[in-house]
């Protein structure tokens, strides 16, 4: 009975398990009075696949990576997968001025940080 | 019979979903593991794929940062060789919180499975990948004997 079941047992649409590997991408992190500024390999990566998400002080960067199959392979050290890293952002940032540009793999992350939480001096007015 | 392969691929699935679990877990120690895939060892960069489409063979290397001035391509009979600058790009005036981009130069040479034609290789470069499209050289191509 048991081995009949094991025969005629047909594949549920679910169980087809395949993710892309995950790595975390390089990165420079630098930051100035008004901005931090995050510098990340992400080679093969066109700029609609790059996803950058920043929700209640946690920005989640994510690309994926396609490679398109030619031919028949000789060797092969890289492949599909997807580059996704979690980082901890301050409260201080000003999330609706956060730009990027993607320049030779690298991306350039500009997170501008909001006018109060810039150094300011403060002038001493004389009594 | 078919039933018992895909219950393989289901495990070979499972067992891509646990070594994405790992990588987190590194990821969450905040242990950068290279470029590797998790805890595979770093092989030597750049790292390339060479595919064989017939006519050609199609080398693609992955050079993030690195801009085609700064490359420089080899090539004699089946000898080819990579080498190059990656520039550090760390902006002025501004402090370091961490760099794990290393910028130096690097150089990486290959012996293709095929002599090619030097003078017909086309080479591309685009979000980080380098493309080269290398002929065959006529002596390496295959060729229709006529039997008399």
């Amino acid at each position: 009975m048991s081995d009949n079941e094991l025969v005629t047992r047909t594949e549920q649409p679910g169980e087809l398990i395949h993710q892309l590997p995950v790595t975390t991408p390089a990165v420079d992190i630098f930051e100035n009075e008004a901005e931090i500024l995050l510098h990340a390999d992400m080679p093969g990566v066109g700029k609609n696949d790059i996803s950058i998400s920043i929700d209640n002080g946690k920005m989640i960067l994510a690309g994926t990576r396609r490679l398109q199959a030619i031919g028949s392979t000789a060797w092969q050290e890289l492949g599909d997968v997807e580059f996704r890293r979690t980082f901890a952002v301050p409260q201080s940032i000003d999330v609706d001025k956060v730009h990027a540009e993607l320049k030779d793999g690298v991306l350039h992350l500009h997170l501008p940080k909001s006018e109060a939480a810039k150094p300011r001096q403060i002038e001493i007015v004389a009594g | 019979m078919i039933t018992r392969v895909q219950d393989m691929q289901q495990l070979l699935g499972a067992m891509d979903l646990f070594r994405n679990q790992m990588n987190s877990v590194f990821n969450a120690f905040d242990r950068n593991h290279g470029i590797g895939q998790g805890w595979t060892s770093t092989p030597s960069y750049p790292r390339t794929n060479l595919d064989d489409t017939g006519d050609n063979l199609v080398l693609v290397a992955e050079v993030p940062g690195v801009c085609k001035e700064d490359l420089q391509v080899k090539i004699q009979g089946n000898y080819l060789q990579i080498g190059g600058t990656r520039k550090p790009d760390n902006p002025e005036g501004y402090k370091v919180h961490r760099t794990e981009r290393e910028s130096a130069s690097f150089s990486r040479s290959f012996t293709l499975p095929y002599e090619v034609d030097a003078a017909k290789v086309e080479a591309t470069l685009k979000d980080g990948l380098l493309k080269m499209t290398l002929p065959k050289s006529e002596s390496a191509k295959p060729r229709q004997i006529v039997i008399r």
